[in-house]
């Protein structure tokens, strides 16, 4: 049993790490595309001769995609009720993932004692928080008719299992370890190091039900909507006003997809020839698809 | 409203009926407007003859005209060819354009409807689940999970994958592919990047691209007559040279001023594209340009080549394929003439279409620099190139926003600026700018009437417009008090048009509408008479 546990808790951070390169591999390459923005402010377009303007900054793009992503400014702007709920989770889940970062940090200092009062406190806290906006999410998804619509039902099962999840782990450090962070961090030491082989495969099951938990969730990570977030063409949809410049690398990829083989079959279209022959010629040279 | 609402299981099934039956009482009020409690049904049912023949099964609308197939032998042919299409919109080489934006909206939505409310179709139809943004998109993920990816039917309904793909599937997304403005207003509320309006136009390509199913005005009477004619409205070089002879005529006779507009001239700074169909419908906005850039002393000129005298690009609304054909021959005209640049009039889909959409379809020397003509007119305006008097345009004026201009462009200060110098009793509307709703005749609606499609269109997809605009001007209702809506882009112009026909606005209330540069034209201190005729 406890083998199995270590299996799939290492095995299970291996599928997360690859599936997830395989995914942010596969986003990275997608074909440039066209534009295709919107915007929430005036943009270079304001300008005459706009294409000698700088389009906008580096920073302001990240600051801007930034503050979107941690404090989910657009869920405040239109659903302010769910956005509580929801920030109080995404709140507590970041806090969560830099507590067990800090947990593995300080398990190798040598004075765990002195971590010992707020390490409990930022854990425990960050687990409150995470629990209340799950049990929130979960409600509203529950009551809120326009929530509820066409919501897979699989997702309640997570939001459930996130519940067990948080709550396994509150468990864990209040009931097994006793509350002390310098018994947790003892624990997670030997983990690290390898040193106590012993414990690793007969694992306390307080442990070994939170960590195989924890295993479900980066096992569901590759396949999930949240890497494609933080990829996502969010510099192209709210910033797009890069111009493609002669004997630049946009245009250069441009010219390579322009030659790619067109197959779609509408009676306008001769397919099998490059996007570059197909929109040079015409749909009536082709003899098809005479205008009525 | 008490009754049941179809969901999405209901997509595919009882492809006899109606998914939705649309009655007035239904729709969002307008309680300024005279006849809207009447009981009678907003929309036109159609005949007997063209329920026989095409698909209507969405809500008894037919924009598309999608022929009922004869047999279920082409039902499965259609199905199959559906599929394909779907498998082409996924792939790199075939739409490696928009790939990227189609799989982000497919994956992101966490359906928590933040988009529904902003869109105006869905408020107005007073919340038709069918108009619902996400409801299309949703429909489209779910047959992409279950029949195009491995293992997609298993558990589909806990997955939330739950949908027949059948005949009646289709024929009802054809219809609802029409049903969205492509304003991506619900795009821009949703906090996940997930763009319904995308979808929307993915699924026009997908029935144009491989289904050859679209409708007539954008097709065969749009991208194809502008192929074969040189303009989608049919106007061909030679009739568009007896336009410019009148033109000059008119501009005469309204202010005096002997005009010789110049076409072809070789080398100028700027080839200014009008949508042709101002020459047909709205001459006066073309003249106001002629007579701004002639007293502002600029180079320029206009084109009389084939392709060089229409900036439209119906291809951006439904099919990329007719987009590049047309965008490669605009441009190419410009390399002909030697111009510096292409300036383009007051259309948003054409600016939109060749300013951005093109760009990263133009490599060498079609990579020709191009750009919109409001920040040259708020140039000429606010630095005073020309004279203007702007007690001569003292009347309630407000400003529609085109979403291809305004949201999806970011132009949002160049026209404010010039209305704020020359209107002083400019008002905006409510809500303006990014925010702004659509005028209902966005992605090619302006232009498509065909069976009962007009009244979808101006009782539902215009609503809302109506509302923004009766308010505007709620403190001056006088009729006696002629008020102008000022729609810097011809599609929104014909959309205002019929819309302020359809509601009786002008004889009501003393509203009418109109351009921007002849707001300007109006306001020049030296013209024998109003540029502006009520
Ligand atoms: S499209 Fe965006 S705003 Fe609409 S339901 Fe999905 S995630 Fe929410
Ligand atoms: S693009 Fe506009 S019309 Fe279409 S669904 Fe979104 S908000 Fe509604």
């Amino acid at each position: 049993m406890g083998g199995v546990v270590a299996f799939l808790f290492y095995g299970s951070i291996l599928f997360c790490l690859i599936g997830s390169s395989i995914k942010i591999t596969g986003f990275i390459k997608t074909p440039l595309h066209l534009k295709w923005e919107y915007y929430k402010g005036s943009s270079v377009y304001e300008s005459i001769d706009w294409w000698t303007r700088a389009p906008t900054g580096f920073r302001e793009k990240v600051v801007t995609a930034l503050v979107d992503i941690i404090f989910l400014r657009e869920y405040y702007r239109r659903n302010p009720q769910y956005w509580f709920f929801l920030y109080l989770f995404h709140l507590g889940i970041y806090l969560l993932i830099l507590w067990h970062i800090w947990l593995f940090a300080a398990s190798v200092l040598p004075d765990p004692e002195g971590t010992r009062g707020y390490g409990l406190a930022w854990g425990h806290g960050a687990t409150i928080l995470a629990c209340i906006g799950t049990l929130g999410i979960l409600i509203l998804r529950i009551t809120d008719r326009e929530l509820r619509l066409y919501y897979a039902p699989l997702h309640y099962i997570k939001w459930v299992l996130m519940m067990i999840t948080l709550a396994g782990g509150f468990y864990a450090v209040h009931v097994y370890f006793g509350g002390s962070i310098p018994a947790v961090l003892k624990y997670v030491r030997a983990q690290v190091t390898f040193s106590d082989t012993a414990q690793k495969f007969h694992p306390p099951p307080a442990t070994a039900a939170h960590v195989l938990l924890g295993s479900v969730w980066l096992v569901y990570l590759p396949f999930s909507h949240i890497l494609r977030l933080f990829f996502r063409y969010y510099h192209g949809l709210r910033f797009d006003e890069v111009p493609n410049v002669p004997g630049g690398i946009i245009e250069k990829r441009v010219k390579e997809l322009l030659g790619k083989p067109v197959t779609w079959a509408g009676p306008h279209i001769r397919s099998g020839k490059s996007w570059r022959e197909t929109a040079t010629g015409l749909p009536d040279e082709e003899g098809k698809g005479k205008a009525g | 409203m008490g009754k049941k609402k179809p969901g999405i299981r209901d997509f595919g099934r009882n492809g006899k009926s109606e998914l939705v039956h649309i009655s007035q009482k239904d729709l969002m009020p307008l309680p300024d407007i005279p006849g809207e409690d009447t009981e009678s049904d907003p929309i036109r049912s159609l005949t007997d003859r063209q329920k026989a023949t095409y698909e209507h099964s969405l809500d008894g609308v037919s924009a598309v005209a999608v022929p009922c197939p004869k047999d279920e032998e082409e039902e499965k042919r259609l199905i199959k060819s559906f599929l394909e299409g779907l498998k082409k919109l996924l792939s790199r080489e075939d739409n490696w354009m928009f790939l990227q934006q189609l799989q982000q909206t497919l994956d992101c939505c966490i359906k928590c409807q933040v988009c529904s409310d902003a869109c105006a179709i869905y408020v107005a139809s007073g919340r038709q689940e069918i108009y619902r943004p996400m409801f299309r998109s949703e429909v489209v993920r779910r047959i992409v999970n279950k029949y195009l990816k491995k293992g997609g039917r298993l558990f589909a309904k806990l997955r939330g994958n739950d949908i027949e793909l059948n005949w009646t599937t289709i024929a009802r997304l054809a219809e609802l592919a029409y049903r969205c403005t492509m304003c991506r207003r619900c795009a821009a509320w949703c906090p996940m990047g997930s763009d319904s309006g995308l979808i929307t136009h993915e699924l026009r390509k997908l029935f144009s691209q491989e289904m050859g199913i679209a409708p007539k005005e954008l097709h065969e009477a749009g991208s194809m007559r502008h192929l074969r004619v040189g303009a989608s409205t049919g106007i061909s070089p030679k009739a568009f040279g007896d336009i410019i002879a009148f033109m000059e005529e008119e501009i005469e006779e309204k202010t005096g001023k002997k005009i010789k507009i110049p076409v072809d001239k070789k080398g100028a700074e700027i080839l200014l594209i009008h949508n042709s169909g101002e020459y047909l419908s709205w001459i006066e906005n073309p003249a106001a340009f002629a007579v701004i850039f002639e007293e502002a002393g600029l180079n320029w000129t206009l084109s009389s080549e084939l392709y060089g005298y229409e900036a439209t690009n119906y291809g951006v609304w439904y099919d990329d394929v007719q987009f590049g054909r047309v965008a490669l021959r605009q441009i190419e005209v410009a390399k002909k003439l030697e111009a510096k640049k292409i300036v383009i009039g007051e259309c948003g889909h054409a600016t939109k279409g060749l300013v951005i959409l093109a760009d990263r379809m133009l490599t060498g020397d079609f990579n020709f620099p191009r750009e919109s003509a409001l920040p040259l007119l708020e140039n000429i305006v606010c630095t005073n190139r020309i004279r203007l008097d702007p007690r001569k345009n003292d009347f309630p004026v407000t400003l529609h926003d085109p979403c291809n201009i305004v949201r999806l462009m970011g132009i949002i200060e160049p026209q404010r600026k010039i209305l704020h110098m020359i209107c002083p009793r400019f008002r905006e509307m409510e809500p303006h700018g990014v925010d702004n709703y659509c005028c209902g005749g966005g992605s090619g609606f302006a232009i498509m009437s065909h069976m009962n499609f007009s009244d979808w269109k101006l009782t539902i997809a215009g609503r809302i417009k109506v509302k923004q605009i009766l308010d505007a001007f709620k403190d001056v209702r006088d009729p006696s008090v002629k008020k102008y809506v000022c729609a810097p882009c011809s599609n929104c112009k014909a959309q205002l048009r019929d819309l302020l026909a359809f509601y009786n606005l002008q004889e009501t209330h003393g509203i009418s509408y109109g351009g921007l540069a002849e707001l300007i034209a109006n306001a020049m201190v030296d013209l024998k008479k109003p540029f502006i005729e009520w």
